[in-house]
């Protein structure tokens, strides 16, 4: 067993040939984030890429476990900022299991979360798109797709009250009902897609130079895919259609109708083309769950235990009163247990492995993240690569860094 | 402030997964470190194609320590599509492991267990032998302790703070109202001596 304390070993450092060791990053503007990657090269091809993460380490399961269950969400969601509502949703659907209330959950709410985990979906791939064009030298891409991104986040804000991180989703249902004015705002959204799809497709999708930078480049099987651990649009680009909305559908996922987009290919343009057609999967999710919002009704669970009272009956009923008391105070406690709950996040199977001990806070909130397990696979598809199409493979995977260090 | 408590262990701590009622969201076995790699092998051979997450749970009074978990799923490695793939079988295999007993690496089985047990290590402590690159991954590479045990403290190590001169000078401490309660006189007690120990050192 070795255990280095540098990453950098006199052995590598001082090798001999044409070989060399370049450090690219963390500041680097295409690793999307903090990462720093130790290339071993040859002239312009890569030997070996070593990944080094942790730069945005935050502990955050650490400081869950000092946190009340509600009070745990707001530090969950800044895991992955670019899509905050998966991992909302992923720990408050986990929690409803240990306490036994996934049945209760008003039928509202579960569209209303639909509505929200496509919306992100759909804001998370524009940024993905945006960045992924820019590291390609497609500068317009971006503004087209931050555009669009603004729209669905103008709705995150109206729901929930912030642009980024909304925190609607709670145990026991929704922050909320949606206010005045988002129907239309969404209808508007809704109009404005497919357009907008068209012409983020007339961009890129026939674009030679594009094409020429990400075909063929980066490419996947099947079996390295799943060996590394890649879910998501990644391995569904290398030809295996495992969605977790399709295989354990959470939210009511499996009363709506949408297609699981595959390609075989495996490469970055194939991922490319997945995420695009995932976004207009999307799109058809949310259609179908903005025709469900006409009916009104409860978005919490009916359980003072839980979910806190309406604030106006505060006044009025003395329960109510104490019940905000405890809630806000000491929180609600859920039975000991142990759970894994797992979400198709935009980036792949978002896993939340929580352990409770009985009390007001999680014992261990264990997440398992997509991007770190996405991003490892880089490890497996960069040799032999040149040092340009590196940022193509960074980016085609997708890994935001809140979540790869936690 | 309750938020920096290490969280409280109590009896139904030592156990949670044989206390809570089914929820069926996997199949659970628990097993022994000598028997792990054998059984981890064995339903590699089964088919599980996937070592989905690698986790650990520190229950700290309990016998052994720490729980590790392994999540694995079955996926067929050729499942164009949805309904080739199915629902999958989830598999969580739980192994206790006490304070400085190792594990064996199933880095050779599936790639990914690479930055799992390198986590697991860097946190919590555990190690896993026959892992070819077993170094820290989230925390720095000098760093001391291992952060996700449940005795190590919720805001990082102790550490000697010295007191800003500056500060205390110009803070409301001068204005008699010393936050900390301590006296000025104390203060400026502290600070000189900090001052001293600075003109020491070169």
């Amino acid at each position: 067993m070795t255990m280095s304390t540098t990453p950098l070993t006199p052995e590598i450092v001082s090798q001999d040939g044409n070989a060399m060791v370049l450090s690219m990053g963390p500041q680097h503007p295409s690793t999307h984030g903090v990462l720093q990657l130790l290339l071993e090269i040859d002239s312009e091809n890569v030997v070996k890429a070593e990944p080094e993460i942790g730069y945005l380490h935050t502990g955050i399961e650490k400081t869950a476990e000092g946190l009340f269950w509600t009070q745990a969400q707001t530090v969950i969601e800044r895991m992955d900022y670019l899509a905050p509502s998966s991992n909302a949703l992923c720990y408050a659907l986990g929690v409803e299991k240990l306490l036994g209330i996934t049945d209760q959950i008003p039928e509202r709410a579960q569209t209303i979360r639909v509505l929200h985990m496509e919306m992100t979906r759909i804001a998370s791939h524009l940024v993905w798109l945006g960045t992924h064009g820019i590291d390609l030298g497609a500068i317009s891409v971006f503004f087209y797709c931050f555009d669009l991104r603004e729209n669905i986040l103008d709705l995150q804000e109206a729901t929930g009250g912030a642009r980024m991180h909304p925190n609607y989703v709670r145990v026991g249902g929704l922050n909320g009902d949606l206010p005045d004015g988002v129907l239309a705002q969404l209808d508007a959204l809704i109009e404005k897609f497919p357009g907008r799809m068209r012409e983020l497709r007339g961009l890129l999708q026939a674009n030679p130079i594009f094409q020429d930078r990400t075909i063929d480049v980066g490419v996947l099987s099947p079996e390295d895919a799943l060996g590394w651990n890649v879910t998501g649009p990644s391995l569904r680009a290398s030809g295996i259609a495992y969605d977790v909305r399709k295989a354990f559908p959470y939210c009511g996922y499996e009363t709506y109708e949408f297609d699981v987009p595959t390609r075989t290919e495996g490469d970055a343009y194939a991922r490319f083309l997945v995420r695009l057609d995932e976004m207009e999967q999307a799109m058809r999710i949310v259609e179908q769950a903005r025709r469900r919002l006409d009916r009104p009704g409860p978005v919490m669970i009916d359980d003072p235990k839980v979910a806190a009272p309406p604030k106006e009956t505060i006044a009025l009923s003395m329960e109510a009163l104490i019940h905000h008391f405890k809630l806000m105070s000491e929180g609600f406690r859920v039975p000991p247990g142990d759970v894994y709950q797992a979400i198709e996040s935009p980036r792949g199977e978002l896993g939340f492995y929580i352990v409770s001990n009985g009390e007001n806070r999680p014992y261990r909130v264990r997440t398992r993240p997509p991007s770190m397990y996405n991003l490892q696979a880089l490890k497996g598809i960069a040799p032999g690569n040149l040092i340009a199409d590196l940022v193509v493979m960074i980016g085609s995977l997708d890994p935001v860094f809140g979540e790869v260090d936690r | 402030m309750p938020s920096t408590q290490i969280p409280p262990i109590t009896g139904a701590a030592i156990d949670p997964p044989s206390l809570r009622p089914p929820i069926g969201d996997a199949v659970i076995e628990r097993i022994d470190p000598q028997a792990l790699r054998a059984r981890l092998e064995a339903l590699k051979a089964d088919g599980f194609t996937m070592l989905l997450d690698l986790g650990a749970v520190d229950y700290l009074t309990r016998k052994p320590r720490f729980d590790v978990v392994y999540h694995l799923l079955k996926l067929p490695a050729r499942a164009a599509s949805v309904s080739e793939v199915g629902t999958p079988v989830r598999m969580r295999i739980l192994c206790g492991v006490d304070d400085g007993q190792a594990l064996p690496s199933v880095m050779d089985l599936w790639t990914s267990a690479d930055w799992a047990e390198r986590e697991v290590y860097d946190l919590f402590g555990i190690v896993f032998e026959g892992h070819a690159d077993l170094r820290r991954i989230q925390m720095p590479y000098d760093w001391e302790g291992h952060p996700l045990r449940k005795d190590y403290p919720m805001r990082g190590p102790e550490r000697e703070r010295s007191p800003r001169p500056a500060f205390a000078n110009k803070s409301n401490v001068v204005a008699g109202t010393p936050p900390s309660g301590r006296t000025l006189a104390a203060l400026q007690e502290q600070v000189k001596r900090v001052r001293a120990q600075d003109d020491k050192t070169p």
